[in-house]
Formats: C-alpha cells, sequence, structure tokens
C-alpha cells in the first residue's frame, strides 16, 4: 500500500525518540488490517507524537455518517411494525454498516489505549499491569491526572475495591515521576477520545440490538439479540449466515486461529455462542454438547429468517424450548436399577472354552503315564507295593518285567515345543558330555542285565496315551515264560 | 429394597389352586401366625428373597388360624410354627434335613442365602424328577428341635 509505505518514510524523516514504538504500532496496525478494510488506512499511525494521527476514525465521513443516523433511529424506539426489514431496506443496510462500524471502533480504542499508557508510563508505569481494560484505564487515568498522592483521588465504582487498594499502595511506591503538563494536556484528551468511542461504540450496538428483533426474530429468540446481531455482523450478513453450515456458526467469533493441521482443539471451540443465555447457564460437562446443539437450531434459524418463512418469531422461541428441555433431560439421574431375579438353576448350559491354551492348563491337571500305570494292576500277580508284602502303596504295572520298558519315561507334551530328531538321536550315543558311569545297559533284580530296545520305545504300545494297552490289538502277552 | 407383600392364603379353594396351577416352579407354602416371632422373622426373610427366586418358585403364607386351613394343618400335621412344606407340579416335596420329619421344613433360616439354597435343591431335584431331596445346609444351620417328654 503506497500510504504504508509513506508513513514509513515519513517516520525515517522524524528521527524521533518514539520510532521504536511507532513501528511497534505498525506492526500492531499490520495484523489488524487483515480485515480487508480499506478504512483502515486512516488508522495507520505516522506521528506518534501527535493524537490526531493517531486516532483517525472520528473524523472519518463514514463514522459520522453513521453515527448520525443511529442517532436519529434510536428514539423511534420499538416500530410497531411486525413487518420485516428487507434487505434492500435502508435500515437494513444502516445495520450492516453498524456492525463493521462497531468492529473498527474497537480497534480503535486498543490503540487509543496504547498510546495512553504509553504517555502514562512515566508517571505511574505499574497501572498498566493493575488495570487491564482499555476503558477502565482510561477513566482512572483521567481521574488520577497529575496526582502524586492517591489518598486525594477518589476512584471509588470505577474499580473493584481490592483493585483500589492495590493501586493506592503500588502509587505510593511508584517509580514515575509527574508529567510535564503539555503530556498531560494530551493524555487527558486521549482518554476523553476512548470514552466518547466506548460510547458510541454502545449506542451502535444499542441499536443494533433493538433492531435485530424485526431482522432476525427467530435467531433473537435463541441466541439473544445482541449475539444474533454478532452472528449477523461477522458472517456478513444475515443471507450469507444462513449458507452457512451449523458448525461453521460454532465457530463465529472464536478468537484463537488455530494453525492449520497443528491445531489442538483443547477448551471448547465456541465463539459468539459462549455468550449467549443458554450457553452460560448450562453446567461445565454439559456445555460441549449444548453448543453444538445451539449452533444447529440457530443455523435452522437463521435460514427461516433469511426467507421470512415466520415473522412472529414462534419457530425461534420453540427451538429454545426444546434446547431447554434436553438440557434438563441431560441432566437427568440414570434410572435406578432394580436387582434381578436369580436364574432358573440349570437352565443356562456351561459356555465351555476350549482352544490351545485351555488345553495347556489342564495339562498341569491331566493324569500322567506314571500315574495310569499305576492305576493298572497286572493279572494272576499280586502287584508290588511300597513298604512290601501288600503294605503301603501299590505301584500297579510300574517295574514289571517285560512290559517292553525298564523306566517309564516321561511322555512328550504335545502342546510343548519339540525338541528336534537330532537332539533325539544324539542322546544315544553319548557325545561325551555324559559321565563315564553310565551306560545304556541296565541292572534289573529280575532279569538281571535288560537292554532297552529302542525300536520299542519307538513303536511304543505305551506311547500314545489314548491308546489302552491292556486291551490292545498290536500287543501281545507281556510275559511268555519257558517252563 | 423393595419387599413385596407376599399373598397370604386363607381358603382351602386358594391353597389348591395355587398348588395346582404353579407350573414348573416350587411352591413354598408358610404355615404360621403372622403374630409369633420366628415367623415374622421367617416371613421377613421370605419376602426379601421372593424376588429373587421368583422365577424358579413362588411364595404363599398361610395364617394356621383360619377356619378351612385347618384341614392342612391335619393333613400334614403341623405343630411346630413356623412350618414351610414345599411343592412342584402338584407333587409334595419332601427334604431330608438330618431332622426326623422330612415332609416339612420347621423353623425359620439363618440367612436369605440359606433359604435360596434350599429351595434350589428342590428344585433341582424335582426338575430331575425326585421326590426327596437331601438338604443343602450344614447341620450347624437347620434349626432343631427337642423332642421333651412329659414326665422324663
Amino acid at each position: 500500500m503506497a500510504s504504508l509505505a509513506d508513513s514509513f518514510l515519513a517516520d525515517l524523516e522524524e528521527l524521533s525518540d518514539e520510532e521504536n514504538y511507532s513501528e511497534e504500532e505498525t506492526a500492531e496496525l499490520a495484523d489488524a488490517e487483515h480485515d480487508g478494510h480499506t478504512d483502515m488506512q486512516d488508522l495507520e499511525s505516522l506521528n506518534y507524537d501527535d493524537l490526531d494521527s493517531v486516532s483517525k476514525l472520528q473524523r472519518t465521513q463514514r463514522y459520522k455518517d453513521i453515527m448520525q443516523k443511529v442517532e436519529e433511529a434510536l428514539p423511534k424506539g420499538e416500530q410497531d411494525e411486525s413487518t420485516f426489514l428487507v434487505e434492500e431496506d435502508p435500515e437494513y443496510q444502516l445495520i450492516v454498516n453498524c456492525n463493521s462500524l462497531s468492529v473498527d471502533i474497537e480497534n480503535e480504542i486498543v490503540i487509543i489505549h496504547n498510546f495512553i499508557r504509553d504517555k502514562y508510563r512515566l508517571k505511574f508505569p505499574e497501572l498498566e499491569s493493575l488495570v487491564h481494560h482499555p476503558i477502565d484505564y482510561a477513566r482512572v487515568v483521567k481521574k488520577i491526572g497529575n496526582e502524586t498522592d492517591l489518598t486525594l483521588v477518589d476512584l471509588e465504582g470505577l474499580l473493584p475495591s481490592a483493585i483500589i487498594m492495590v493501586v493506592s499502595v503500588t502509587a505510593s511506591t511508584t517509580t514515575g515521576k509527574p508529567l510535564p503538563e503539555e503530556t498531560l494536556a494530551k493524555t487527558i484528551e486521549a482518554c476523553d477520545r476512548a470514552l466518547v468511542l466506548d460510547l458510541a461504540k454502545k449506542k451502535v450496538l444499542e441499536f443494533v440490538e433493538s433492531r435485530m428483533g424485526y431482522i432476525a426474530p427467530n435467531l433473537s429468540a435463541i441466541v439473544g439479540s445482541a449475539v444474533a446481531s454478532r452472528l449477523v455482523g461477522s458472517a456478513g450478513g444475515l443471507s450469507a449466515l444462513a449458507k452457512m453450515p451449523a458448525c461453521n456458526v460454532q465457530l463465529l467469533g472464536t478468537k484463537k486461529k488455530n494453525l492449520a493441521g497443528m491445531s489442538r482443539a483443547s477448551a471448547l471451540n465456541v465463539g459468539f455462542l459462549e455468550q449467549t443465555e443458554v450457553f452460560q447457564s448450562t453446567p461445565e460437562p454439559l456445555r460441549a454438547r449444548v453448543v453444538r446443539v445451539l449452533s444447529a437450531k440457530s443455523a435452522l434459524a437463521a435460514r427461516i429468517d433469511s426467507v421470512r418463512g415466520d415473522p412472529t418469531g414462534k419457530a425461534g422461541r420453540d427451538f429454545r424450548e426444546g434446547i431447554r428441555k434436553k438440557v434438563e433431560k441431560w441432566q437427568e439421574p440414570p434410572p435406578a436399577k432394580l436387582p434381578k431375579p436369580l436364574p432358573v438353576p440349570d437352565s443356562e448350559p456351561k459356555k465351555k472354552r476350549g482352544g490351545r491354551r485351555l488345553r495347556k492348563m489342564k495339562e498341569r491337571y491331566a493324569i500322567t503315564e506314571l500315574m495310569k500305570q499305576k492305576n493298572r494292576m497286572p493279572f494272576g500277580k499280586q502287584e508290588e507295593t511300597s513298604l512290601g508284602d501288600g503294605l503301603g502303596e501299590g505301584f500297579g504295572m510300574l517295574g514289571q518285567a517285560g512290559s517292553g520298558k525298564l523306566r517309564i519315561s516321561v511322555a512328550q507334551s504335545k502342546l510343548k515345543p519339540k525338541a528336534t530328531k537330532k537332539f533325539k538321536e544324539k542322546s544315544y550315543g553319548s557325545s561325551g558330555a555324559t559321565s563315564g558311569l553310565t551306560s545304556s545297559l541296565a541292572f534289573t533284580p529280575v532279569q538281571g542285565i535288560e537292554l532297552t530296545n529302542p525300536q520299542a520305545l519307538g513303536s511304543s504300545l505305551l506311547g500314545s496315551g489314548t491308546q489302552s494297552t491292556y486291551f490292545s490289538e498290536t500287543g501281545t502277552f507281556s510275559k511268555i515264560k519257558r517252563t | 429394597m423393595a419387599s413385596l407383600l407376599l399373598p397370604t392364603l386363607t381358603t382351602k379353594r386358594e391353597i389348591d389352586t395355587i398348588i395346582r396351577d404353579t407350573l414348573d416352579k416350587v411352591v413354598v407354602l408358610r404355615f404360621g401366625r403372622a403374630s409369633d416371632a420366628s415367623c415374622l422373622q421367617l416371613d421377613d426373610i421370605l419376602s426379601k428373597t421372593s424376588r429373587d427366586v421368583s422365577r424358579f418358585a413362588t411364595v404363599g403364607l398361610v395364617d394356621v388360624d383360619s377356619e378351612e386351613v385347618k384341614v392342612y394343618v391335619e393333613y400334614f400335621d403341623i405343630t411346630l410354627m413356623p412350618a414351610i412344606v414345599f411343592f412342584f407340579n402338584a407333587h409334595h416335596m419332601k427334604m431330608d434335613s438330618g431332622t426326623a420329619d422330612h415332609t416339612k421344613w420347621i423353623g425359620s433360616f439363618h440367612s436369605k442365602q440359606d433359604f435360596i439354597d434350599v429351595v434350589e435343591a428342590i428344585f433341582r431335584g424335582a426338575m430331575k424328577g425326585k421326590l426327596i431331596v437331601t438338604c443343602p445346609l450344614p447341620p450347624e444351620r437347620i434349626p432343631r428341635f427337642q423332642l421333651l417328654f412329659k414326665d422324663v
């Protein structure tokens, strides 16, 4: 923009001490300029010392026109006409202008606040951190003026009493010194300006609010005329608002513009809807749900209003009632649980589980080969017992001669990972790691030396636990003695 | 705790109906007087468990003092109050709880769970087709009454 370049040149020529301040100002303004209003050019600060160059809004024609119209229209009060304001109606245009003007006024106030703050820093630097709101700050500065002793200044009504106390205390120990006359005069003038602008903004908003009931009765029935006017203003018109999907309506007026792709939607993403009565009166946990319902219904209401479907506003009131009922329903306690009667015995079949895991579990309690042999007894022979002579525990088939095996080897669990064949064969030919006293021969009391027959082991009749060895098809007599 | 009022049976007809018409459910009839202390305790347990057991049992109270009921008192030989008689599909169920009398349960229960266990045992036995079942309670929990002879 040409005027921006001019302003920079002007700055360089100026060589004022506050050059760095003005750069800061232009940086701030550059942000504000993103709104795209061409009138913003007026708001650039050129010469920082002069208030007039800082705040030019009040001197623009636009401002004057709109304020005049608003002044005229306000006293008209509530019009009896229930007819709608058509979009071509000049009053409607006025309202649209008012919306944008209020935004401009807000920005202007911020600029003036900065101006006042910077000037007053010499006198009372701590005040800016104690009083944040620009209008309150302006009022306080005006009241205090050049006074050093704050006991002579009455700040009642301007600030909450706690803050007044803090201000008085800090004032007594402040590092600032009184301002020169000229600076003081400028500061006071700036304060006055700020207050006038604030008043103007209030008037404008009041006007818009009063008319909002005629422009968009359904929308104002749901969210209230203040929020409705803001929504319409930021959307850029009622029909523009009507075209938006409800999710966008929810986000109108959010202060944070999260970076694309890197945003974290932390606290509720609400804009103007946060200021509605409905939202403020719902308890904290339900607010997220309410805001969605609100934006949905207000989008619907805006659509009704844009085509003038319901001039009485009944639809809006119905929506509001519906929202209220929903919130109430959400807050109901859950229905009390009745204790259930016991199920009929044996009517529900047991759910049996299966699978590898269960089988592995069952292996721990399964009956081993050893136990099976112990439980059976040889026919026609007295079984051996632990204490001998039929006393003690019986051994059953264990240790019986001629049963193809000397000792019962522990049957390998089918579910455990199998040892490799190589490893098995190796055990027969000792690899030298075994002690020298072991042999594949074994000595039994009955027949002396018995050699274990590996083939018998392999095709072991007793190998698989599923086969019954007593009635085995392949087995022979277990002991045939030549007499 | 919804303790539903248990139906009180006073006429013979009512008793007949409830025994005959309850299908596949145990009928628990308490014979006793509403004023008696152990009867009250038993009634309390019965009313609290009647809902839990409602899928396989119905509970009824019979007041022993009414006229028509005397027939049944005679028939079941009820002398000690309270007494509970069990029925299943119009058959009289007996239970061996270690006492002399298997045809009825005499006395109150120690807890609600005991009563539920007894009813369940009766139900299981009845579904299998038995007419007499053994009591699942340990002997400490079975109320016993000593037989006192007059002159001994």
